[in-house]
């Protein structure tokens, strides 16, 4: 037993256990081949799919696809980006603290030095890493099969928009987890928010064909204010000023839900520590 | 096998005082309809006092439901005590802080507390990160500890591969990533083979607590296990301390001399 040397700065840890985290799922992907060949398949058709939806519907002209330039294939590819996203960012955390929770791994990982946050919040970075890839992919796979075009998307737009877009939805991420671990089981946000998103934020047709009540009511959720702004900077160009109703509420939503998802989930871990819940599942 | 030597020191590594907790366990949705939030609270300690010496070992025993894993847990920083206090190593249990979870390793001996897919080397550098070690010393020690713990020629096995005794050896190489002063080792040698379970806890006694003058608290229902492991034993019954007895005198003290 020697005198141990100091623990490292929180940022260098975290670096430290999000490259474990990564090396480790890595070699567990590589043990499950029928996973990611699965994987692959389901990527493989949603580009195809994603090809004969925009035949179909590209045929027509149509006046609510004018805001975005009629340019319905680049729509709906942003759209299934965008709730994949939210998705990753509702479910990530809340999916890492059941998976260690019925694995048995969570115990065993708080006991070590690492706090709690470093220890649950490699899984979510990782997922938004690979899902941003996975976009990368699709958006590469649509302009090679499907012939998407994006050429007049606004750099800077992009860059204000998509941190703001993950922040609202990591701040959806920890009120879920936070909530899940209070439940001890997978509750049902992530799924009602994505059925509720996929019908009012416009995923997959502009809001503008909703009656004004329903549009009222989708802009309470933050999907539809990240798809006005990655449509708008993507599509047709749009600058932050252009967008700035949007931006500022996903600012709004970010700066309600962070804190909030923090302090539940804090309040969830504490009584996990109080209840002996950790391993529960 | 020899009788194990009691090294002493004046500070203690472990100060438990008054220890108590209380389990609230959530209604169901009956209890609900009864307007009941929680079913009947469940006692698992209570006023539980007792200090370890450092460089001791002490094992608590008793039967299902006496209380030691919860003991262990509080002592590990993974529960929160509901009256009393414990002090491990100098650091107050109940606050669970980063410094506590250094010193004090919870060696769990949950056979899914490992990532089956992976192998054993893997899920050692994993939680070397954890302890916050770089890459290079991670696997350093990673490699160091398989190897101590017999499990070199298997590193780069699969964990769901490895035998029992060979994931309780896993767990132990866990345990000391972090060169912990106090050990807790919760049942260590459950489900293993005569030989199996001896020659771990002569591994146990002699290399990782003696060897290392490492404290260590174990918990057990195995006789055998106390004999050949601790100091001293403790009884624990219906979450109480009832009474503390000599290993050699374990067997008769429980009845089940012949």
């Amino acid at each position: 037993m020697t005198t141990p040397p100091p623990l490292p700065s929180r940022a260098r840890w975290f670096w430290r256990t999000f490259a474990a985290f990564v090396r480790r799922e890595m070699a567990s992907m590589s043990g499950y081949r029928a996973a990611f060949v699965t994987r692959m398949l389901g990527f493989a058709s949603a580009v195809v799919g994603l090809v004969f939806l925009s035949r179909f519907v590209g045929a027509a002209a149509n006046p609510h696809l004018a805001p975005y330039g009629g340019n319905y294939l680049g729509f709906a590819a942003i759209g299934f980006l965008a709730t994949e996203l939210q998705q990753v960012g509702v479910s990530g955390l809340a999916r890492r603290v059941r998976t260690a929770q019925i694995m048995g791994t969570f115990e065993a990982e708080l006991a070590t030095p690492a706090p709690a946050w470093m220890v649950l919040g490699a899984a979510p970075v990782y997922e938004f890493g690979t899902s941003a890839m996975r976009s990368a992919l699709y958006l590469w796979g649509a302009t090679i099969v499907a012939g998407l075009h994006l050429p007049r998307a606004n750099a800077l737009s992009v860059a204000v928009a998509v941190p703001l877009v993950l922040a609202a939805f990591i701040g959806l991420g920890l009120l879920t987890a936070g909530s899940t671990m209070l439940a001890r089981r997978l509750n049902p946000i992530s799924t009602v928010l994505g059925s509720l998103s996929l019908f009012l934020s416009g995923v997959i047709y502009p809001v503008s064909v909703l009656p004004p009540w329903l549009r009222h009511l989708g802009r309470l959720l933050p999907l539809t204010h990240a798809l006005e702004c990655l449509r708008g900077a993507f599509l047709v160009g749009a600058t932050p000023a252009d967008l700035a109703g949007s931006l500022m509420a996903l600012a709004l939503f970010a700066a309600i839900l962070i804190p909030l998802g923090a302090a539940t989930f804090a309040f969830a871990l504490r009584r996990a520590r109080i209840d002996g819940s950790l391993t529960h599942y | 096998m020899s009788a194990p030597a009691l090294s002493t020191t004046t500070t203690p590594a472990v100060v438990v005082e008054g220890l108590g907790k209380v389990f609230h366990p959530p209604g169901g949705a009956l209890d609900l309809l009864r307007g009941r939030l929680f079913r009947a609270p469940v006692r698992a300690l209570a006023d539980v006092s007792f200090t370890v010496a450092a460089g001791e070992i002490v094992c608590m025993m008793g039967p299902n439901g006496a209380g030691k894993s919860t003991l262990a847990r509080i002592l590990g920083g993974l529960l929160a005590p509901s009256s009393g206090r414990a002090v491990v190593a100098g650091h107050d249990a109940a606050a669970s802080s980063p410094e506590l979870r250094r010193t004090v390793s919870f060696v769990v001996g949950d056979e899914r507390s490992f990532h089956f897919a992976v192998s054993g080397r893997e899920n050692l550098l994993y939680y070397a990160a954890l302890h916050g070690l770089d890459a290079r010393t991670g696997a350093r020690r990673a490699d160091e500890l398989l190897a101590r713990v017999g499990l070199a020629t298997a590193a780069d096995r699969r964990y769901r591969e490895y035998s029992r005794g060979m994931r309780q050896r896993l767990a132990v190489a866990r345990g000391l990533l972090g060169d912990p002063s106090v050990l807790l080792l919760d049942e260590p040698t459950l489900g293993l083979d005569p030989v199996g379970a001896r020659d771990l806890r002569a591994f146990l006694r002699d290399e990782v607590v003696r060897g290392a003058g490492r404290t260590a608290v174990v918990c057990s229902n195995d006789p055998g296990e106390a004999r050949a492991l601790a100091d001293r034993v403790l009884l624990l019954a219906g979450g109480r301390l009832e009474r503390e007895v000599a290993p050699a005198r374990i067997e008769a003290e429980l009845g089940l001399a012949p």
